[in-house]
């Protein structure tokens, strides 16, 4: 038996479905419940945060997340393979009206996201010193409150940017949906 | 008018200024964390001690570096040559109220009366830790782990833990009939690395030793042929070094490894790091009885003592010590008398939220205070003036960049937490 958890509702779980049925898993219909069991297979629908630290811990031995996820809290696990969907870019953007035009514009600025660590990591490799202001969510209404000045968040379509009248600045990381599996586990890959 | 006195110190004290102690304070920190984290209680010796308690454990060379004076009631005084002696002391007294085994580190400064040049200081300070009244080895393994997370954590990469046997040492020695002259033999062989094996045959020889029974003793040690010999302290120790997790390649088993000290009776450490090319910046090992000299309770113990100051020129040669701060991070300027209490509000309102900062103390031009903040290594400046304080904001100047931000002045506790 083993156990594999995949985002309980949002915008991985469709896919992630879809990923385990075309390698051959019988997934039965998602249903409310938060347990799915199939020949030697549990399936457990969690929160997406929660998926990388129950994988670095053993509690499951695979998990399908976002790269992001894994990054931003340094993880501890092996990723088995990248799945192609749930593409999108962790990227620094700011206001239309904004004088920066380069990441190094951005010293002194402050700088909205819920990937503080990235965003800490990205800035340095850039010797850019900048204010990082976390923000649970609706990041990307900071500037307009005259909190900030830039914000580094996931953009998919960048239909959000532009009803908040933001404009891509640089990317930080490019993130898809990985298999990631406990670096110990006892599974082969 | 008053004779003026030379602000002079003596040859081999040092005096550390802030910048200096940031640095020397930051590393000890770092290295009471790790002694903290296995359990380690601290204790602290007097500085003054009675020179009976001091004098006669270190050999002659050792009384002979030992500060010693008569103090005006006519008593015989002396200051610390280690940590080790002032512990053992400290033991014998107490022994009955302390948890027995007992763990403790210790960061003191010690003295030796030695003609001072580089890299020999007559004031220094040393970091002990020891396990006393026990014969488990696991307390030695403990140990290695320590040691090992003591110089990862300061960022030493290329350092190697040796370790060697002292039972082993004695039984090679048995073997070829200078037994009793071992700590002579030992400590010969402790000056390999300094004066090579040629060195070393010519003091032995010196010292009266059989020519044939030196080329053994090499032969044996170069060869690491221990087949004769009890090697079990040696797995076993390595054994627990694993359970403990150490990295294999921190640790080498060096049969070269002496030691000088004669009290050693087990296992034996030494940390050597090629990059920093300082010799040895941590030894010690297991010894027994340490406190017979001061109770008639018996405790075996083993210790290791970290050359704080070599450590220091290791870091620092290592360049790991670059971007030690000092300890205000913002510096409050005051515009002019008027806005001194708004300045003052600014101030409290950073120290209440755990912001390391100051305010200037009077209205001197701006360009002034601003001077005082480099020096000071700050590296925010607020400052204030009437436009401002109309709109409710605060100007605040990144030292390191040069660049001035304004913002609301109640974001200026988040936008100063911001920087990491």
């Amino acid at each position: 038996m083993y156990k594999i958890a995949i985002q309980k509702k949002g915008r991985l779980t469709e896919q992630s479905l879809k990923y385990l049925r075309s390698i051959g898993i019988k997934v039965p219909k998602n249903g409310r419940e938060m347990i799915a069991r199939s020949d030697d297979l549990e399936i457990l629908f969690l929160r997406q945060t929660d998926i990388p630290e129950f994988v670095e811990k053993g509690i499951v031995d695979f998990g399908i997340v976002g790269e992001n996820a894994v990054a931003e809290k340094r993880y501890k696990v092996r990723v088995v393979e990248k799945l192609g969907f749930a593409r999108c870019s962790l990227k620094i953007v700011v206001p239309r009206e904004s004088s920066a035009k380069s990441v190094k514009d951005l010293n002194g600025e402050r700088i909205a996201t819920s990937f503080p660590n990235l965003l800490k990591d990205f800035l340095k490799k850039n010797k850019v010193n900048a204010s990082i202001i976390e923000v649970k969510g609706s990041v990307e209404v900071t500037p307009a409150m005259g909190l900030t000045d830039a914000v580094c968040d996931l953009v998919q379509t960048g239909k959000t940017l532009e009803e908040n009248n933001l404009v891509p600045l640089v990317t930080v990381l490019e993130s898809q949906a990985v298999l990631i599996s406990n670096p110990n586990s006892k599974w082969p890959f | 008018m008053n004779q003026i006195i030379q602000p002079k110190i003596l040859k081999g004290t040092r005096d550390f200024l802030p910048e200096d102690m940031a640095k020397r304070n930051f590393v000890m920190e770092q290295i009471r964390k790790v002694f903290e984290k296995y359990g380690y209680d601290t204790i602290e010796t007097p500085v003054i001690a009675y020179a009976e308690t001091i004098l006669g454990k270190y050999g002659d060379d050792g009384d002979r570096l030992t500060y010693s004076f008569e103090d005006s009631g006519g008593r015989r005084i002396a200051l610390p040559y280690d940590l080790t002696v002032p512990f053992a002391r400290l033991v014998a007294a107490n022994w009955q109220d302390l948890p027995m085994p007992f763990k403790r580190y210790q960061i003191q400064r010690v003295w030796r009366a030695e003609k001072p040049q580089k890299g020999r200081l007559r004031e220094f300070y040393q970091c002990d830790i020891d396990v006393i009244g026990t014969k488990s080895l696991i307390a030695e393994a403990e140990i290695a782990r320590v040691v090992v997370d003591v110089f990862k954590e300061l960022g030493f990469e290329d350092f190697k833990l040796k370790i060697n046997s002292r039972r082993l040492m004695n039984a090679i020695l048995e073997s070829l009939g200078v037994l009793e002259d071992a700590p002579a033999v030992i400590r010969s062989i402790d000056k390999m690395d300094k004066i090579g094996e040629e060195g070393v045959r010519e003091e032995l020889e010196k010292k009266g030793f059989d020519s044939g029974k030196i080329s053994r003793l090499f032969k044996v040690l170069a060869e690491k042929d221990f087949a004769d010999y009890d090697t079990s302290e040696i797995y076993e120790f390595l054994q627990l070094c694993k359970d403990f997790k150490i990295d294999e390649e921190y640790l080498e088993f060096d049969p070269y490894l002496a030691r000088g000290l004669d009290y050693y009776t087990g296992i034996t450490y030494e940390v050597i790091c090629d990059e920093a090319g300082l010799g040895s910046l941590c030894g010690g090992g297991r010894y027994d009885d340490l406190c017979g000299l001061f109770c008639k309770e018996d405790f075996s113990g083993v210790g290791v003592a970290f050359g704080f100051e070599r450590i220091m020129i290791a870091l620092e040669k290592m360049g790991k010590l670059k971007k030690i701060p000092l300890n205000s991070k913002v510096l409050v300027t005051v515009f002019d008398e008027e806005s001194s209490g708004d300045a003052l509000g600014i101030y409290t309102s950073l120290i209440e939220a755990g912001i390391n900062s100051e305010v200037y103390f009077e209205p001197d031009k701006l360009s002034k205070q601003f001077k005082y903040a480099n020096k000071k290594k700050i590296s925010f400046v607020v400052v204030r003036g009437s436009q401002e304080r109309a709109k409710n904001e605060v100007t605040i100047k990144i030292m390191e960049t040069g660049r001035q931000k304004t913002i609301p002045e109640n974001q200026l506790i988040s936008y100063i937490k911001g920087y990491v």
